[in-house]
């Protein structure tokens, strides 16, 4: 038996990122009397999203622009489907979260009258490089109970109701087991579903991170809560390579798309749509469609930038995405004389871009008793952003502290939690000289999604033929996880986190294979559906993993 | 490999069992080797190049590199942390040499040089 560590909290945050921490001080400054504590996996000084930093505030309602137009704006981005109710709680909070963030010292550019500077329509520029050890440093101080280094791996219940969560500890190898009045779930979406775009030592140099791998969602599956949208995957354009965003490139300094023969493709074929201002997911699908008929590569036409606008282009980059700024300095690359070449990223599974994630109420509770989402976790609310993760970590604390004053004192069964310790050391104490290790299954994993569930390969196109081939195989990998070896506290949370992607992956073909027309383009690209079906199908894919095993599909209406 | 850590430079935080690089990495990559007194980049193919190590290393001894399949070696991006008055400039030389500095506001919480963590010290050691 590992070393025991048992905690009782009024409120466990699990993931101490852009959400979690929001959240904990939401609580804590309501309530000062109930305890709080964070469960994270790295240290939240640095972990997630936002470890190298950020550069703009994504979603922000600038002077002159109203929320009605905000939801407005996203619904049509989302191609006409989204949870107004939840687009528009985050919105009205946007302010709220990024006013306090400001006051906890992030630097927020603004003009000689004091109002910030707009970054495109919905965007704000900051200076972010520390926006996460701004974040931590106030969960820190508002007093909320911090474990760094402890990877959750499961939900506790007590019936159907949420009750904490066990993890163990990275360190020590400790196993922890932390009841909860109410739990907040806040571990960000899930990369590394698919074969990343590149190889070898870069394997890792993806767009979303990837450390985030989906605990969440997995651990969600595993209890039974209610999903939404996953087929609403995340396929980002990014610079060649090193995959940095391009709104710091198309916002920032209005450069268009154009293909190998200097033409503005998304304002002559997808005029219709809105030309380069086009619905996010056409933003990827044109410049797919570019290089798919032979007219790549694609580049954000950067020629003729001042000297001046390619230094602050870079100067941009610094606090978000340095490696933008080495890799043009290692290839010779001025923007202002050479375009800059984009790509498509592998795809991502994240509510805070999409809307793939937990199915909550307008105060951010799951469907499980005791259970509240936050950020990219959470379903339903496309755009979200930082900003939007803030305000859902802000409802979510609101709705715990709520909830937890009326729930009955938590009973975990000893034996469950014995049941969850062999599970979580289970690889540790296989000694099988042919064990599979985490990074075989995961190439194993990602093989089958590469190649059946619509991965970078086929331009991201799939069928249900090919959705049935993947299925099947996915079938095979509960069982090979069995397997499953590791040689340190280490490699065991890397087993872990291909054992939670083997979870997401399998809901996601349900998801694809359930909604029979083409959405969002290149998101989801059904070609045996082309066609968006708004008679049909302007409605909510959801699912619920019951306990033998078996995903139910079913729909919610708009 | 995309970050270096440099052992002439790396002084191991003097006797620190867990030093900031080693803390800030949210990949958990970064291993310190308390015989040597040096840390170094263990899983160097599950690094996302975010740069909080090199940025916290009070010793400047973690070197920014592009995965070689990406450019040229020779171009350097080093930061410099202004401790004291909330910036960061960013030193720049490209493949021909030249040079170019940014200096970016921001806003500098100080990192320890070494943390307690419970159970951190009898800690099982799994490593094979
Ligand atoms: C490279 C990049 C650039 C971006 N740029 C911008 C931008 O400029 N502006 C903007 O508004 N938005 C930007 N975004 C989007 C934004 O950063 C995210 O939407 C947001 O940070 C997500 O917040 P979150 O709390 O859901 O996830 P995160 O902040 O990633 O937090 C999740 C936390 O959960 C932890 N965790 C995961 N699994 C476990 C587990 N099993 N046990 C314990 N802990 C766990 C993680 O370590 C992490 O700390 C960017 C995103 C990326 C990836
Ligand atoms: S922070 Fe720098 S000096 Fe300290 S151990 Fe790490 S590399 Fe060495
Ligand atoms: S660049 Fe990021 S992922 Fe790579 S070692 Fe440093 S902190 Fe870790």
């Amino acid at each position: 038996m590992a070393e025991q560590k048992v905690i009782h909290t009024d409120i466990l945050i699990i993931g101490g990122g852009t959400a979690g921490c929001m959240a904990a001080v939401e609580a804590k400054e309501r309530s000062p009397k109930s305890s709080v504590t964070i469960l994270e996996k790295a240290h939240v000084d640095r972990s997630g999203c936002l470890a190298g930093g950020m550069n703009a505030i994504n979603a922000y309602i600038n002077k002159g622009e109203t929320v009605d137009r905000f939801v407005d704006y996203v619904r049509s981005d989302a191609c006409g489907l989204i949870r107004e109710d939840l687009v528009r709680t985050m919105a009205e909070l946007f302010e709220y979260g990024v006013k306090r963030v400001e006051k906890w010292g992030l630097p927020i550019l603004c003009d000689e009258k004091g109002d910030y500077i707009p970054r495109g329509r919905w965007n704000i520029k900051i200076n972010g490089e520390s926006l996460k050890p701004i974040l931590a440093r106030a969960a820190r101080s508002a007093g909320a109970q911090i474990y760094n280094w402890i990877v959750v791996t499961n939900l506790l219940m007590d019936q159907d109701r949420v009750v904490g969560a066990v993890g163990f500890s990275l360190r020590s190898g400790a196993l922890y087991v932390v009841q909860a009045k109410a739990t907040i779930v806040a571990t960000g979406g899930a990369a590394g579903l698919y074969r990343p775009n590149n190889v070898g030592d870069a394997s890792h140099k993806t767009w979303y991170s990837p450390y985030n791998t989906g605990a969440g969602f997995a651990m969600g599956i595993r209890a039974g809560a209610e999903m939404t949208s996953f087929e609403m995957r995340y396929v980002a354009l990014r610079t060649k390579d090193t995959i940095a965003p391009t709104g710091t490139i198309a916002l920032g300094v209005s450069a268009p798309q154009i293909n190998a023969k200097g033409e503005r493709f998304m304002a002559t074929r997808y005029a219709d749509i809105g030309g380069d201002g086009a619905p996010t997911p056409y933003r990827t699908y044109g410049p797919l469609m570019e290089m798919k008929e032979g007219r790549g590569p694609v580049y954000l036409d950067t020629r003729g930038l001042s000297a001046e606008q390619t230094r602050a282009l870079r100067a941009a980059y610094l606090d978000m995405y340095p490696s933008m700024v080495l890799y043009w300095a290692a290839n010779g690359i001025d923007p202002a004389k050479v375009p800059i070449e984009v790509q498509t990223t592998e795809p991502y599974i994240v509510g805070g871009h999409c809307q793939s994630g937990y199915w909550v109420d307008v105060n951010r509770k799951t469907t499980l008793e005791g259970l509240y989402a936050a950020g990219d976790v959470s379903g339903g609310a496309p755009y979200k952003f930082v900003s939007g993760c803030w305000a859902e970590g802000v409802m979510a604390a609101r709705a715990a502290l709520d909830g937890m004053a009326q729930s009955p004192l938590p009973h975990v069964p000893e034996s469950q939690i014995r049941l969850e310790e062999e599970r979580a050391f289970a690889p540790l104490k296989r000694h099988l000289r042919h064990g599979v290790t985490p990074p075989d299954l995961e190439a194993r994993l990602q093989k089958i999604m590469e190649q059946y569930a619509g991965g970078a390969s086929t331009y991201y196109e799939m069928n249900e033929e090919m959705l049935g081939i993947a299925r099947t195989h996915l079938a095979q990998l509960p069982t090979e996880c069995e397997y499953l070896v590791a040689s340190d506290l280490h490699q065991l949370m890397k087993a872990h986190e291909v054992i939670d992607r083997v979870d997401v992956a399998q809901v996601l073909v349900e998801h694809l294979s359930f909604r029979k027309e083409t959405r969002w383009p290149s998101y989801q690209t059904r070609v045996d559906y082309p066609k968006r079906d708004d008679a049909n199908w302007l409605k909510f894919v959801n699912s619920r993993r019951d306990k033998s095993g078996t995903i139910e599909m079913f729909t919610r209406p708009y | 490999m995309p970050v270096w850590i440099d052992p002439d430079l790396c002084n191991g935080c003097h006797g620190s069992r867990q030093p900031p690089c080693l803390r800030m990495c949210p990949g958990d990559l970064i291993v310190k080797d308390q015989t040597a007194n040096k840390a170094y980049l263990k899983y160097p193919e599950d690094c996302w190049d975010c740069l909080p190590c090199v940025k916290v290393c009070p010793e400047e001894a973690i070197e920014f590199h592009l995965s070689y399949q990406f450019g040229a070696k020779g171009a350097k991006l080093i930061p410099h942390v202004h401790r004291t008055n909330d910036t960061i400039t960013w030193e720049l030389i490209d493949i021909h040499g030249a040079k170019e500095t940014f200096t970016v506001p921001t806003k500098l919480i100080p990192v320890a040089i070494d943390e307690k963590i419970e159970e951190a010290e009898q800690a099982i050691d799994f490593s094979i």
